[in-house]
């Protein structure tokens, strides 16, 4: 057993314990506290098939939550982040922010994890005029809310913004590619920027050779693999979310095809950096934790209490990339917006959000165009020596590194 | 409870759901209550088809889910009033369900785990015609711009006060379909549906009805349920969730009654909140495993069937039958309802039957007259094809050539259910009751279908009648399980006649009975013979054969070898060779 | 049209995972068709012995081969424990679905609990070496899982078939009465089938720790399919549930090679469909 297995067994025995002992000692400590707490309610899908994201947000969001009380708290205030676990479900995620706000009267928001579950929360803050930062909202275009403001820097429009992106990289590369493969998951939020994708490729000549769709939860990329072969792309597009794109290697490996270039739209990172046919891998993110990100140092401060702290969580992969960086952004524009206006009224700090920039580690975020979208942040990574490193736009590409073509 | 107060009490818990808005609750309560409602609304809906059918359906989640896509794909493009698009989701799920309905109910073979895997492989299908039309095609309906009426000034009022309607009106709903007509062919489809069709259930039209309604209901509980989350996706609403959940909760709840779904549906969705707190989340999860375990062990039948057992153990009187009705009653009018027909003329006519199976010949040309008002027997060696006839009479089996003319009505070509409708009963040589209805139920069930065709009150003193005929009255609230094999030959016997059928078919009802029991059945059937109605004896038994009938035919291999009064008939060499021949030596 | 080549590669990719659909289906379809118990847990456990092979390959550094040692006699026992379980609180067809439910969520708490909801990937040598035959690949670790999914499939109908242990099985199934006949124990036969289909739940999640990437949640993402093969195979049938795992994969793959991917559960299911409604028998 690893140590954080171990570990896991003794929680379990202090979880059976703490058990009895809330069952002897009741409800009746709610209002123990002193100095009455700011609080702030969210979401995060702590079981179900989202559990395995969530969990970097709640890591991140605890370790923000303490720096916060450790350097004074909010307005003077301690600071309270009352989360609870929507279990996946959308519809229950509306529930229990309406619960946070109508029951529990928490302060201030914070987002849930996932488009589906952001967009229920949205309709609720929505209701009742709340503020709502997010952490890692996909679909720009659905956000109609007013007060919403994304800490995934996106900008208003990715389909376009961001295979654009993708395609300056590779064209600055030696071997530029003439001819794309371009095969996407239907998950909402990774299908509209495949579509965008094939756009933007057709604008920039180059030549379409296949565009597959599959649903998303497919189990067998056996016969997509084979099609990416026949194909024979210079480069492949992989709308992928979690495991897929590596399935997908992974079946093109057995059938001894290597996909010249690749790129990942939303890989799971750890997994992908441990599987050897990702070598070269490119794909999307905002922050990767290498100099330049790390030069500032509250970034580099998180990353380090993040590596620690996922380690003992027990999580395989413990680096901060564009999940852990979005939500430890989403809390730094919260409590700008708090510490900017002096106040936790919603319209004041909504107010002041458009107006101003907020300054966190994934860069400086502005909120005034579309849809409180403002400049798409999004850099191109690649997957070096087991590494993700940053590789464009240049002025952000980690020491030394720089695009590998085959 | 008299029925009056229960209605009342059931619109006085409607109402009293309905007026919480205006206490103003927090909104949250409203949610949390409108997310139990539908639950309630899915699992009862399921239940009015496989709870009380039994055939288990794993594709709830295809109409919840048809029911959801339609007012996402009309709310988000048209501007009509949301009520009509609830009303078009119940459509299009129902009319869906009709249509796979239509095709699977033909079949007499898929039933059981066969039609789980039918609805469950038309869930996929449909999911994925969903993700890859104009319907979604992948992103997701976000139904932003749809905005509902707030009544008593919220929105979350709004969409509490839909929940509170769509499950009262599921509940409802079920309530009125399980002691319907249609609910009580149900429970016997669910018990034996070969039998109900013969006791003159219309099973086709009934599951039909059953997943016409169960589709509406989860239809427009799904197109509630879309303007609630607002935005739709393929994987959130064809998940294995829906499916699972419903059956999930009407096992636990009890899913053969009305209410049981609804009491599953509310304990499930209320323990899946109680671990919401972000530091319990994952033990949280085992906890509720762990509770769902020992629930169901130790409540094996569901919340409604311990309440039930509660309910038999504390008030026994309950259950036996209440004296008032049967004591003082005057005689039913079954017996005058039967006219007495003047004897002789033919009611029952065989032509040249024929009927094979994989070849070999069962009824090889059958011709054989049955005349009004007589007692005719049939005879012969075992697999001499009686049993078969019977079936091809009652319209079990549909003959491959030849006709059977009852009153002037070619049998031949119609179901069975509606053969029992013109006046034709059976009984089986090894008793079929109905295992999970009691024995009034069982008999009351015959007199509600069949030629009688009674309303349950009336088919209840019906059923009373004849198991007193009979002498099973005691026996009135026992199962069939309770009742020993001549109990379970009676009880076949009251069943058939409570449908005031014309012609009667007895499948060897006097095998495995004692001489006295034969003596007190011998006497029975003369009885019924009495009484109007023609009976048709099939028996082993000689000596009751010689005793009760006029005329006998006898069967060998198919085909009738002879015919004639039954003394001249066994005299017959080629008679004594069959059955010596076959069956004796 | 696809050539050839992708044509047989792809109907390979179906048979392979086909027989993972089978080797998932296996146990389930022995303890629904013989003990009448529709064991929604079954998924859990394959996935549960997954990670128990994840963590003894990875960590403690066995082979897969010894990690198959020990995890199938452990799941073995496991199963018979289960049954006994059931069997003292009479656990129907329909409570199982209740009480399985329960151990699955409570076995996917624990696999949660102890190795995160996080992603975990069995890194082993050669994990995807292929055989070049002719044109087409055929991965080693895949080909492996399909043909052990066949002999275990082979290997049960053969044991129920001619085995007087498996005829006293089939025939309780039936009859517990005549079971009793054969002189044995319905009790004890229901104790062995549960041991034999939860340690075929252990061989499964053995190949699944091969091939896939773990998480949780995924017990449930393959309820759907596996259900639709145990059941189109017919309950109880061994050799109907390999076929019925290959011919819903191998049209599934079929389907992607020829057109878009995403249609193929509509082709699939569609034919499953078909079948079911225009043959008068099962597979």
């Amino acid at each position: 057993m690893t140590q954080a297995t171990t570990q896991r067994w003794l929680g379990l025995a202090r979880i059976a314990a703490a058990t009895a002992l809330a069952a002897v000692v009741g409800a009746g400590q709610a209002d123990a506290q002193s100095g009455q707490p700011i609080r702030i309610g969210s979401t995060l899908a702590l079981t179900g098939p989202l559990a395995a994201t969530s969990q970097v947000h709640k890591i991140a969001g605890e370790i923000y939550v303490e720096q916060l009380n450790k350097s004074g708290g909010l307005l003077g205030r301690p600071v309270e982040w009352v989360l609870k676990d929507d279990q996946s479900k959308p519809d229950l995620a509306r529930t229990l922010y309406e619960q946070l706000i109508t029951a529990d009267k928490v302060d201030l928001l914070m987002g849930p994890y996932a488009t589906g579950a952001i967009l229920s929360a949205m309709s609720v803050a929505q209701r009742y005029n709340k503020v709502l930062v997010h952490h890692t909202f996909g679909i720009p275009s659905m956000a109609k809310y007013e007060m919403h403001f994304p800490a995934w820097a996106l900008g208003p429009t990715p389909e376009a913004t961001f295979p654009n992106q993708l395609f300056d990289a590779l064209a600055a590369s030696p071997k530029p590619p003439k001819t794309i493969a371009i095969v996407t998951s239907k998950f909402p939020s990774v299908h509209f920027l495949s579509v965008g994708a094939r756009d933007v490729a057709k604008k920039r000549g180059l030549q379409e050779v296949l565009w597959l769709e599959w649903e998303f939860g497919n189990r067998d990329f056996g016969p997509i693999a084979a099609r990416v072969k026949d194909a024979k792309p210079d480069a492949l597009w992989i709308g992928a979310i979690g495991l897929e794109g590596v399935m997908l290697l992974e079946a093109a490996k057995k059938i001894d095809y290597e996909p010249p270039v690749h790129f990942h739209l939303y890989p799971a990172p750890g997994p992908t950096a441990k599987a050897p046919e990702a070598k070269n891998a490119l794909a999307a993110t905002i922050f990767e934790q290498h100099a330049p990100f790390t030069n500032n140092p509250v970034a580099a401060n998180f990353v380090k209490e993040f590596n620690d702290r996922a380690a003992k969580a027990g999580l395989p992969d413990n680096s901060v990339e564009v999940q852990a960086a979005a939500s430890y952004t989403a809390w730094q524009i919260l409590t700008a917006a708090v510490n900017g206006t002096k106040s936790l009224d919603d319209k004041a700090m909504g107010a002041w959000l458009k107006a101003n920039r907020v300054d966190a580690i994934i860069g400086k975020l502005r909120f005034d165009g579309p849809s409180n979208y403002g400049d798409d942040l999004m850099k191109i990574k690649q997957l070096q020596d087991g590494k993700w490193n940053v590789v464009w736009p240049k002025e952000y590409a980690a020491p030394g590194a720089s695009l590998k073509t085959p | 409870m008299p029925i009056r107060a229960k209605i009342a009490a059931f619109l006085g818990a409607a109402a009293a759901f309905a007026l919480l808005p205006l206490f103003q609750p927090p909104a949250f309560y409203e949610s949390l209550l409108y997310l139990v409602f539908f639950w309630v609304a899915l699992a009862t809906s399921w239940a009015i088809l496989s709870g009380f059918s039994g055939y288990f359906s794993f594709g709830h989640g295809a109409f919840y889910g048809a029911g959801v896509y339609t007012t996402a794909a009309v709310a988000s493009r048209f501007d009509i009033p949301l009520v009509l698009t609830w009303l078009a989701s119940g459509l299009v799920a129902s009319l869906l369900g009709i249509a796979i309905g239509a095709v699977i109910f033909r079949l007499r073979r898929l039933r059981g785990e066969l039609f789980a895997l039918l609805t469950l492989a038309v869930t996929f299908v449909i999911a994925t015609i969903v993700l890859n039309t104009r319907i979604d095609g992948g992103p997701g309906v976000f139904l932003s711009g749809v905005k509902l009426p707030d009544i008593f000034g919220r929105q979350s009022s709004t969409i509490y006060l839909l929940g509170v309607v769509i499950a009262f009106a599921s509940l409802a709903t079920a309530w009125f379909v399980q002691y319907s007509r249609l609910g009580r062919g149900l429970f016997a489809i669910s018990d034996d549906e070969d039998v109900a069709e013969v006791m003159g259930v219309p099973t086709y039209r009934y599951k039909l009805m059953a997943l016409g309604l169960s589709c509406f209901l989860a239809g427009v509980a799904g197109g509630i349920h879309a303007v609630f989350v607002t935005y739709v996706t393929i994987s959130e609403t064809f998940s294995v969730v829906v499916p699972v959940s419903v059956v999930l909760m009407s096992v636990l709840g009890g899913a053969r009654h009305w209410l049981g779904p609804a009491l599953g549906a509310a304990f499930i969705t209320l323990l899946n909140y109680a671990f919401v707190g972000g530091e319990w989340a994952v033990i949280g999860r085992a906890i509720i495993g762990a509770i769902l375990i020992l629930v169901i062990l130790f409540l094996p039948h569901g919340i409604a069937g311990f309440v039930a057992q509660r309910w038999r153990r504390l008030r026994p009187a309950a259950v036996s039958e209440p004296p008032a009705s049967s004591g003082a009653r005057p005689p039913i009018a079954a017996p005058t309802a039967v006219p007495k027909p003047a004897q002789g003329g033919v009611l029952l006519r065989c032509e040249d039957v024929q009927l094979a199976f994989r070849g070999v010949r069962a009824l090889a040309g059958v011709t054989l007259d049955v005349r009004q008002g007589e007692i005719l027997g049939i005879v012969g060696p075992n697999g001499s094809g009686k049993s078969t006839l019977v079936n091809a009479i009652s319209g079990y089996y549909r003959p491959d050539a030849g006709r059977i003319l009852f009153g002037g009505t070619n049998l031949v070509t119609l179901p069975a259910h509606r053969i029992a409708e013109l006046g034709l009963a059976r009984t089986y040589q090894i008793p079929r009751p109905c295992q999970r209805l009691t024995v009034t139920e069982n008999v009351a069930l015959a007199g509600m279908f069949g030629a009688a065709a009674l309303d349950r009150p009336a088919a209840l003193s019906e059923a009373r009648h004849w198991l007193d005929f009979v002498g099973l009255g005691e026996r009135a609230a026992s199962l069939p399980a309770q009742l020993n094999l001549h109990q379970r030959k009676f009880l076949e016997l009251a069943r058939a006649l409570a449908s005031r059928p014309r012609l009667v078919m007895l499948d060897e009802v006097l095998s495995g009975l004692t001489p006295t029991e034969i003596a007190g059945a011998v006497a029975l059937i003369r009885e019924i013979r009495q009484q109007g109605a023609t009976v048709i004896f099939i028996e082993h038994n000689m000596r009751a054969v010689l005793e009760l009938t006029e005329r006998l035919v006898v069967l060998n291999y198919g085909q009738v070898i002879a015919e004639g009064l039954p003394r001249d008939v066994v005299r017959q060499p080629d008679v004594i060779k069959a059955y010596l021949g076959t069956a004796h030596v | 049209m696809p050539s050839a080549t992708l044509l047989g590669q792809s109907i390979l990719s179906g048979l392979f995972i086909g027989g993972l659909y089978a080797l998932m289906g296996l146990g389930l379809s022995l303890a629904w068709g013989y003990l009448k118990l529709i064991n929604l847990a079954h998924l859990a456990f394959a996935f549960l012995a997954a990670y128990v092979t994840y963590q003894f390959v990875g960590y403690a550094g066995l082979s897969p081969p010894v990690a198959l040692l020990i995890v199938v006699p452990a799941f073995f026992l496991l199963g018979v424990a289960l049954q006994a379980l059931y069997t003292r609180f009479a656990v129907g067809e329909f409570a199982s679905l209740l009480v399985t439910f329960g151990i699955a969520v409570i076995v996917e708490s624990l696999i949660q609990y102890f190795w995160t909801a996080d992603f975990r990937k069995l890194q082993i040598e050669h994990g995807t070496a292929s055989l070049r035959i002719g044109t087409l690949f055929v991965p080693v670790i895949e080909a492996l899982m399909l043909l052990v999914a066949a002999a275990l499939s082979l290997a049960t109908w053969a044991w129920l078939r001619f085995t007087y242990l498996g005829k006293a099985m089939r025939a309780s199934a039936e009859n517990p009465e005549i079971a009793a006949a054969f002189g044995i124990d319905p009790r004890r036969l229901a104790l062995l089938m549960s041991g034999i289909g939860t340690a075929y739940a252990g061989v499964a999640g053995v190949f699944i720790a091969l091939t896939s990437t773990l998480f949780p949640a995924q017990i449930f993402a393959w309820v759907g399919v596996v259900f639709a093969v145990v059941i189109l195979g017919g309950l109880g049938n061994p050799l109907g549930v390999l076929a019925a795992g290959l011919a819903i994969g191998v049209s599934e793959s079929v389907t992607m090679a020829v057109t878009e991917p995403t249609w193929a559960p509509l082709v699939a299911f569609t034919l499953l469909i078909l079948v079911l409604i225009l043959r008068p028998g099962r597979i």
